[in-house]
């Protein structure tokens, strides 16, 4: 009996000092031994020139203090992110994290340019245990950084489209509040916003992503449309795609001449100055709407959900994730994964918003002041609820449909195409890019 | 002394030039000549397979290709002779006897829009010509006229296009004809205007055949900067609204590396090029000829 009590106690023992024994190790996981091996080593990404970017290149030095390892940026604008990081993976180039626009992530994917983070979330020499998928938007992981049910990526650069708004001219008007419908939009705030060089509303139009992403994709979508039906074929010619077609033909009225010339930058602009009253606009200009500096109405800023439409809210969405490339050495990707971690990660959440970030992390907008301090964050929160991920299609061939709907897009909105000649121009020739894709022969499964 | 040169001697001259040229400029357009028979899309490597002249069928039967290209040869039709016409007017306002100080001053200034890079030029004017805060409409709006939709509508697109390329370029035209006008054997230009008081019986007898060299190469430089004109749109209105000033590079440049598809936008880059080199050798028939 004595024998056995021992025995009891030596297993409790045992055990106790295994589970501390792992316990310990995983509580002392810290960055700068985790590091250690990887001092010197320097890590190639490419930046946008956006807020968040800003943000994370304020922080940087205190990470490369901590580590030793080297962040070398390069910078560029958007419209040439795509192309520049497609040269560097298809030339064995220097990129060691790839960073991807939810709508690039199929394409990087597919080509084997990118790394699941299950390879470095499984290694405990790697991994912080403080860092798990669940602490993020679970709609940002899956549309931003995963792809057929493979996680690569983790969200950096988060946005969601919201709606901006003018206060003091909708009090002026005699509203109390924004529209919360794209109807009620149309039908009882534009007329009485519209006059005197001022218009309600302006939609950004420009022939570029801002086209396809900004202006096409979010009319269709909360009228019951979307690009493609379940067999992949056009869907642009069902009754909810072409109500929301003609929808914006309606609202161009209120909106300022030229508007297929307008990108962001003239459209915030355009409610900065007070010269139109609301903007549907990604969370990421806020800071600078917000800002005395650069905004006319910081005073009177205020801001709301995208509208809803018959089928729903469904907001705009957009961001990008950072991935660890599959070309950078094994030294580069463990440094690379480390610096992804500490960007993105909850124990940084707080300063990167501060900074003029927008995080992932679900606990940050939930801390005491934060939605006070930052007027757009129960916005943004309710949005990401209801956020549909193919907003647009994310498959490697979405650039070159983009173009597509770029060019007829704006024709339609010129007037040089119907509604119904336009979608169906733009449903022929995306059908023609899906089919030389190999989407109806089988070859392809139809994910998107 | 007419001693043979080693040819040793000949391709330690003759080589770094050759060498050169094969490295950049014919591996390249070998390789193009290459892509543009193959289907070679960068985002779908494993699949590259041989293809003939696949590529070349499916752009000559694209009505993109064909709208861009006419708007191409619409563009280079008004800027070029734009270009020549102001060119000419310049130079010889400048080549008057007694504006010296003037001319060095004009010189200077002339060398100014040339020398802005291309896609500034681009950004400029997609801050300038905005319709509510540019200055342009700012300066006309002084005189009472009504905003205009410079960026925003097709038409007024492809002018401010036609606007900002006859700026940055003129200069050009201006200085090449102006050193044209400076070979001109002074007595002969003497004699002939005691000849003559009729300046354009000067310009075409006496001056003319002195700035036909010079022309040439304007119209040959010219010709193929307007044919692969991208920069300056790309920033200005990236081919929009619609398709208003979609030239071919542009076209050239989404399929290549929006759309990734190589093989196309070789076979379309090799299609611009030989164009190009047609409308060279026509220049040279028709009006180099008169001066050899």
């Amino acid at each position: 009996m004595r024998k056995r009590t021992y025995r009891s106690v030596a297993a409790a023992v045992l055990a106790g000092a295994l589970t501390l024994g792992l316990a310990p190790r995983a509580e002392a996981w810290s960055l700068e031994e985790a590091a250690q091996p990887y001092s010197g080593t320097t890590v190639d990404v490419i930046f946008l020139l956006r807020p968040g970017y800003e943000a994370a290149k304020q922080m940087i030095p205190e990470f490369e203090e901590k580590t030793g390892i080297n962040i070398n940026i390069t910078e560029v604008p958007y419209e040439n992110a795509l192309g520049q990081q497609v040269r560097d993976f298809v030339a064995g180039g220097d990129l060691d994290i790839a960073l991807i626009d939810l709508v690039w992530i199929g394409n990087y994917a597919e080509n084997g340019w990118i790394e699941p983070v299950s390879k470095f979330m499984d290694d405990p020499a790697l991994h912080n245990p403080n860092f798990q998928l669940d602490d993020f938007f679970p709609l940002l992981v899956d549309a931003f950084g995963s792809w057929n049910g493979v996680t690569y990526g983790i969200p950096f650069d988060n946005y969601s489209g919201l709606l901006f708004y003018n206060e003091c001219m909708l009090e002026e008007a005699g509203f109390d509040g924004p529209p919360e419908t794209w109807t009620e939009l149309l039908e009882v705030y534009a007329p009485a916003l519209t006059g005197d060089g001022q218009h309600a509303f302006a939609l950004q139009s420009k022939r570029n992503e801002t086209q396809s992403a900004d202006s096409f994709a979010r009319m269709i979508w909360p009228f019951g449309g979307s690009f493609l039906d379940e067999n992949f074929r056009s869907n642009l010619d069902s009754e909810g795609s072409l109500r929301g077609l003609e929808f914006r033909q309606d609202l161009m009225e209120y909106m300022p001449d030229g508007i297929v010339s307008y990108d962001h930058a003239e459209t915030v602009n355009g409610l900065a100055q007070g010269d139109v009253a609301m903007i549907t606009e990604w969370s990421a200009f806020y800071s600078s709407l917000a800002n005395p500096e650069t905004s006319k109405i910081a005073d009177c800023l205020a801001v709301a959900p995208e509208p809803a439409g018959p089928a729903g809210r469904k907001p705009a969405l957009g961001g990008f994730s950072l991935a660890v490339t599959s070309q950078a050495s094994e030294k580069e990707q463990a440094a690379a994964w480390l610096f992804i971690q500490w960007i993105t990660g909850e124990e940084n959440a707080r300063e990167y918003l501060d900074r003029g970030g927008v995080p992932a992390i679900e606990a940050v907008y939930e801390e005491p002041g934060v939605a006070e301090e930052y007027t757009f964050v129960p916005a943004l929160v309710e949005s990401w609820q209801e956020g549909v991920p193919e907003f647009r299609p994310r498959f490697a061939e979405w650039p070159e449909i983009s173009e597509i709907v770029q060019v007829h897009g704006t024709r339609i909105m010129l007037g040089e195409l119907t509604v119904e000649e336009g979608a169906n121009r733009i449903g022929e020739e995306m059908e023609a890019v899906l089919e030389k894709a190999g989407y109806y022969d089988g070859e392809k499964p139809l994910a998107q | 002394m007419n001693r043979r040169t080693s040819p040793r001697i000949v391709w330690a001259f003759l080589g770094p030039a050759v060498l050169a040229l094969a490295v950049i400029g014919i591996a390249p357009l070998v390789y193009a000549v290459w892509t543009s028979l193959h289907y070679f899309n960068l985002i779908d490597l494993k699949d590259v397979e041989f293809i003939g002249l696949a590529n070349y069928a499916s752009v000559l039967t694209s009505d993109a290709f064909w709208d861009a290209l006419g708007r191409t040869l619409l563009l280079l039709g008004i800027v070029l002779p734009l270009q020549i016409g102001f060119g000419l007017v310049i130079a010889l306002l400048l080549h008057q006897p007694g504006v010296g100080f003037l001319r060095t001053l004009t010189r200077l200034s002339l060398v100014l829009p040339m020398a802005t890079t291309y896609a500034v030029v681009g950004l400029l004017g997609q801050v300038m010509f905005n319709i509510k805060y540019g200055v342009v409409n700012q300066f006309f709006g002084f005189f009472g006229a009504e905003p205009v939709n410079w960026i925003g509508d097709p038409t007024n697109a492809f002018l401010t296009v036609i606007f900002w390329d006859v700026w940055q370029w003129t200069p050009f035209v201006a200085l090449v004809l102006l050193a044209g006008l400076t070979t001109v054997p002074g007595e002969i230009e003497e004699a002939a205007r005691l000849e003559t008081r009729k300046w354009w019986r000067i310009l075409r007898h006496v001056q003319l055949p002195f700035l036909v060299p010079g022309l040439v190469a304007v119209l040959i430089l010219r010709t193929a900067d307007t044919l692969k004109l991208f920069d300056m749109v790309f920033t200005l209105t990236r081919g929009g609204p619609g398709a208003a000033t979609e030239f071919i590079s542009l076209l050239i440049e989404r399929t290549g590396f929006r759309a990734f598809d190589q093989g196309l936008a070789s076979a379309q880059a090799i299609l611009l090029l030989i164009l190009t080199i047609v409308l060279s050798q026509l220049y040279i028939r028709f009006f180099y000829r008169e001066v050899q």
